[in-house]
Formats: structure tokens, sequence, C-alpha cells
């Protein structure tokens, strides 16, 4: 009985700031009482209309896109690497390279870069390039574990020699056994790239540029202006991280392999 | 006989650890079935690494039908490989693991499924061929992987204990389909295993391996008659072994007593190693007038196998293992003197 009571408590308590945010979304006045008064749709139609949240929803999307594209076509080679690599060397990189955000703040990653970037020889502060290649560092490492944990999951390796053994060429052997194999896996991690990049805070407003300033910095100031209006921009945020979630949860099928991100 | 197969001279040592094959000289001719046998870091696996291409040889040459493919790479030689983890594409229904040799050789969709479904119709599984590889057992795994090994008709079969992820019912059975299908392609097969009943029921010619060394090739009557040494022979079947000393022409003295037995010229005080298979011991009711080697005998240990016992006795210092038919009591043994063999002692041989 307890067990069940404490499950009840704990994911109420989880639920209550979401659920509040919801309620709060569509209320039309609220001050100093426990719920607000009204129902409306006109935060949203509001946060919808805001010039600033509709650039920061673009900018967000194209920042989570490209940090996914990236982290695919880096990330698969490097989990490869780390796959295959005998050398102790090689091993323990790989081990730093998991543990990387949560030895690193993004807070210190965000300080390096400020602190190069802002230099005359590399002035690319400001630049959407530079805040993207800030979350391939941040999420590659929750990409390679899910995916490195599947090739040894998998013994890829064997399944490599097997196909070599069947007449595969090496290209062969990437695009009928690798690439297919680790499907689940690569989707997987993918998945939650976007939603940690989507959701990413410290990092981004410290060195987004005004222009290309991500939801998440934006949402930070309409907490300035009325609360209704902030309530619907977070619930959209959270709208568009759970659909990331729970579309990565589906791909991986229950699968090991799929790592939910540690933060 | 012609050689399908051809280990000359090979020697490979693994860059990063001391294990390897030294002075590995072998032969599998066309439809033979040999068995490699050893315990675990023997280096059989290795073996079969070699002829397979995953791995070169720092030194020697293999032949495949004839053709010195030292130099060619996995792709190139067409061994046919069954994992011990099968290794089958997770992504593919059986049946499309079947086709894929055919496919990557690009041959023709509705004829390589046509050949991977009567392949798959051979080893029992025509029902199974849209099945994923998750969706079917251990023994029916391993059927896929022999029907893809064997698909685009490889110059030789290797696999690599096949037999060891199952369990012991599905075993014995996939043991005399591995033959079956064998005899039936009459294809010359590499079997890499540590269980010596696969070995013996198996094997044309069985070949015992011990630190990266053969030890003996042989069939498997050969092996179980004449093992060249007491690792052989304790390897293949139940083997007693006694350390013994010559005293006289035809006695030698053992931990379990004097035996009277020819010592074929040996000079007294010759150290060697005595053989006795379990099965050869008589079990002596009566007192036997007038016969050698009759010993009294505690039983240690007794454990009924149905059709057989095995026994474990105390005699003298030492002890024996027995395997009889008889229910009865024992007391007194008999070791005729055609049972005992002379294997080289091993701390005589020179290294």
């Amino acid at each position: 009985m307890l067990p069940r009571w404490i499950t009840i408590a704990y994911l109420a308590f989880l639920a209550a700031p979401i659920v509040l945010l919801v309620v709060g979304s569509f209320g039309g006045l609220w001050l100093n009482t426990l719920l607000p008064t009204g129902v409306t749709g006109r935060w949203y139609a509001e946060v919808a209309a805001d010039p600033s949240f509709r650039r920061a929803f673009g900018s967000s999307l194209i920042v989570a896109a490209t940090t996914c594209l990236i982290c695919l076509l880096i990330g698969l080679p490097l989990a490869y690497a780390i796959f295959r690599a005998r050398s102790p060397r090689i091993r323990a990189f790989a081990r730093v390279l998991y543990q990387l955000p949560v030895a690193l703040p993004a807070l210190v990653l965000a300080f390096g870069f400020i602190l190069v970037f802002s230099s005359d020889a590399l002035p690319w502060l400001g630049s959407i390039w530079l805040l993207i290649a800030g979350h391939v560092v941040l999420c590659m490492p929750y990409f390679l574990h899910a995916v490195v944990a599947d090739m040894h999951r998998l013994n890829l390796h064997t399944l490599e020699e097997a196909a070599e053994s069947l007449g595969s060429s090496g290209t062969q052997q990437f695009f009928h056994v690798v690439v297919p194999s680790l499907r689940h896996s690569m989707l997987s991690g993918l998945i939650v790239v976007a939603a940690l990049s989507i959701g990413e805070f410290q990092f981004s407003n410290l060195v987004a540029g005004f222009l290309n300033r991500t939801y998440p910095i934006v949402l930070l100031q309409a907490f300035y202006g009325a609360t209704g209006f902030a309530c619907a921009a977070t619930v959209i945020l959270l709208l568009l991280a759970l659909t990331a979630s729970v579309a990565g949860a589906l791909a991986a099928g229950g699968r090991p392999g799929f790592v939910v991100p540690a933060r | 006989m012609t050689a399908a197969v051809r280990l000359q001279n090979i020697d490979y040592h693994y860059p990063d650890s001391g294990g390897g094959v030294a002075d590995i000289d072998l032969t599998i001719a066309a439809g033979e079935m040999l068995v490699c046998i050893g315990p675990s870091g023997c280096g059989k696996s290795t073996l079969l690494k070699l002829l397979a291409g995953f791995l070169r040889p720092d030194q020697g040459r293999i032949y495949l039908g004839g053709d010195d493919v030292t130099a060619r790479t996995t792709r190139e030689r067409g061994c046919g490989v069954v994992f011990q983890s099968y290794a089958l594409f997770p992504t593919m229904s059986a049946r499309d693991n079947v086709a894929y040799p055919l496919r990557v050789r690009n041959i023709a969709l509705s004829a390589r499924r046509k050949r991977a479904e009567a392949m798959l119709d051979l080893v029992g599984l025509a029902d199974f061929a849209d099945r994923l590889p998750a969706q079917l057992s251990g023994g029916q795994q391993q059927r896929v992987a022999l029907a893809r090994a064997l698909v685009f008709e490889p110059k030789a079969l290797l696999l690599d204990e096949p037999l060891s992820a199952l369990d012991a019912a599905t075993r014995l059975s996939m043991r005399e389909e591995i033959r079956r299908i064998q005899q039936l392609r009459n294809i010359a097969t590499l079997l890499i295993t540590h269980d010596q009943d696969e070995a013996l029921s198996l094997g044309d010619r069985v070949a015992v391996m011990k630190d990266g060394r053969l030890q003996q090739v042989a069939t498997p009557e050969q092996l179980y008659d004449a093992p060249v040494d007491g690792f052989v022979a304790s390897f293949v079947g139940r083997a007693n072994l006694l350390a013994a000393v010559v005293v006289e022409p035809n006695a030698v003295d053992t931990p379990i007593g004097r035996l009277i037995v020819p010592a074929h010229g040996r000079p007294p005080g010759t150290r060697l190693e005595l053989l006795i298979r379990p099965e050869r011991i008589v079990i002596e009711m009566a007192h036997p007038s007038g016969s050698p080697n009759v010993f009294d005998v505690q039983v240690v240990r007794d454990a009924f196998y149905g059709a057989t016992r095995q026994v474990e006795v105390a005699v003298g210092a030492g002890s024996l293992h027995l395997e009889t038919t008889k229910r009865s009591a024992i007391e007194r043994v008999r070791i005729p003197p055609e049972a005992v063999q002379f294997l080289s002692s091993p701390d005589s041989r020179s290294p």
C-alpha cells in the first residue's frame, strides 16, 4: 500500500506545475487567487502573433534540426571508432566524452566560448553556427552512448564479419547491415538530442545572438509580463519537448540502448 | 584424396597478447568433416579465423580448392561461416538472411528468393521464411545460419562452436542435422568445439589442439584407441592416467600397485604414463585364481546413468574410474594387460 501512495504523491507533485501551467494558459484573469477566472484562448493567439516568439520558435527548430544532423554525421563514425577501438587510450577518451555533460556544466562551456569567440581573431560570438556547435558538444554524448551501447548489444563486429564472409563489401556492409541494425538506437539517440537542444537554456542564454535567441531564452522574458501569456508560451515548449520524448520512446520500443538524459 | 582445404606451416600470434597458433599443418578433403577440439584458449577458433580470412597468418600458406588464398580477403575467399552467436542480421527475415549472399552477388530477386527458400526447405524451416531472427528459437536460428552459409556454394564450411549456445536436447538433434546436411552437400567442413562427444560422433577426423599446436589429428577411433599422450587421452573420452616406473621386463609400479604388463623392452627405471580406459577394467565377483592384476577396491563414488554406471574406486595409494553395465556391488577388479597402454611420460619427453 505504502509504495503505491508514494508513487501517487510523487506523480501529483510532478504533474501539479504542469497542470497549473495548462490551466493558467487558458485562464482569463489570475491575480492572488488559487485558480484563474474565465476561459480564453487569447494567450496562445498572442504568443503566436508575437514576432520575437515566432522568430525564437524558428531558431529553436533550426538549431535542433542542425544539431541532430551534425550529431548523426559526426556521431556515427565517432561511435564506430569508439566501438572498434582496441587501444585503452581511445576508450578512456570515450568515457570522458560520455561524462562531459555531467562533469562540465553548460555554463562553463559557454564562458569558454565567450572567451574564445569574442576575440578579434575569432569574432563569431552571436552567430547561429556557434550556437549549434555548442549544442552539438552538449548533446553528442547522449547520441554516442545510445549508439555505442547498441553496437555492443548487437555484437556488430560479428555481424560485419558474417556479412563479409558472405561476400559483402565494406560499403554494402555499412548500408545493408550496420545502418539498418542501428536504426532504432540512432533514431532514439537523435530524439534525445532534439529534446535536449530544444530545452537548452544555460548555454544558449549566454552565447546566442539577439537575432537567433532560442525559444527558452525568449520564454524567460515572458515571465515579466502577463501570467497567462507566460503559461501559454511554456506549454508550447512543453509540447515540443514532449513530442520529441514520446517519439523517442516509441522509436526505441523499450529497447536497451535508449538512455533517458540525465538532466 | 584431394585436399579441399590446406593449411601449410601456419604461424600466427596475436599482436597484443601471447596467444596464437604455431606449426599448423592440416588438410581437409572434399566432403570431409574435420572437428577441431581443445580447451578454451588453445587456438582452435584462431584456426577458423585464419581460414576464413579474418586473420592473416604471420607465416605459412592457405589453400582452398587448390588455389593459394593466403593473400585474399575474407570476401574473396568465400568460405561459409557459421558463428557461435549465429550472427543473423536482425532486421532481415530468415529468407532475406539466407538470400543475402546471393544479393551481394547480384543474383536477380526472384532467383535468389527461390534458392533461399530451397535452402530453408533443406534445413526444415520452409514455414518460417518470413520470421525475423528474434522470432526464432536458438535451434531455428542455427538452421538459418547454416542455410545462409551454404546457399552460395562455398568452397568450405566453417562452424565455430555451433552447438554451444543450444540446450542439451536441441544440441543432439542439431548435431545430426549438421552432419546430414554436410554430407548431403558433400562439402569440406571445419567444426570447432570443446565438446568431446560432438568431436567423436561428428568428425571424419578429429584434430586435438593444445597451446596453439596440433597434438594429434586422427580418426575418432584412432584417437580413442591410440592417443599420443595423456592430454589427448583425457580430452577424448574418459581416461585413467597412471604415473608408472618400469621395475622388471614385464612389470611396472603404479600408485595402485604393481601391474604385470609387458614393458616392451623398456629398461627398468623408465618413467612413463599408463592409460587405462574405464570400460576396459573388469569387475570380478569371485577371486580368480592365478590371474594377475587383480585388486581389492573400495567404492568412493557411484553414479548411475541408466545404461551404465560410472564408479570411482580407491585402489592402494591411487584411484581408478570404472564404467560398467553391472549393477552388483564392486569389491574387486582386474586389469587385463591388453587394456593397458603406454604413453610417454610428460617429464621424460624432451622439450
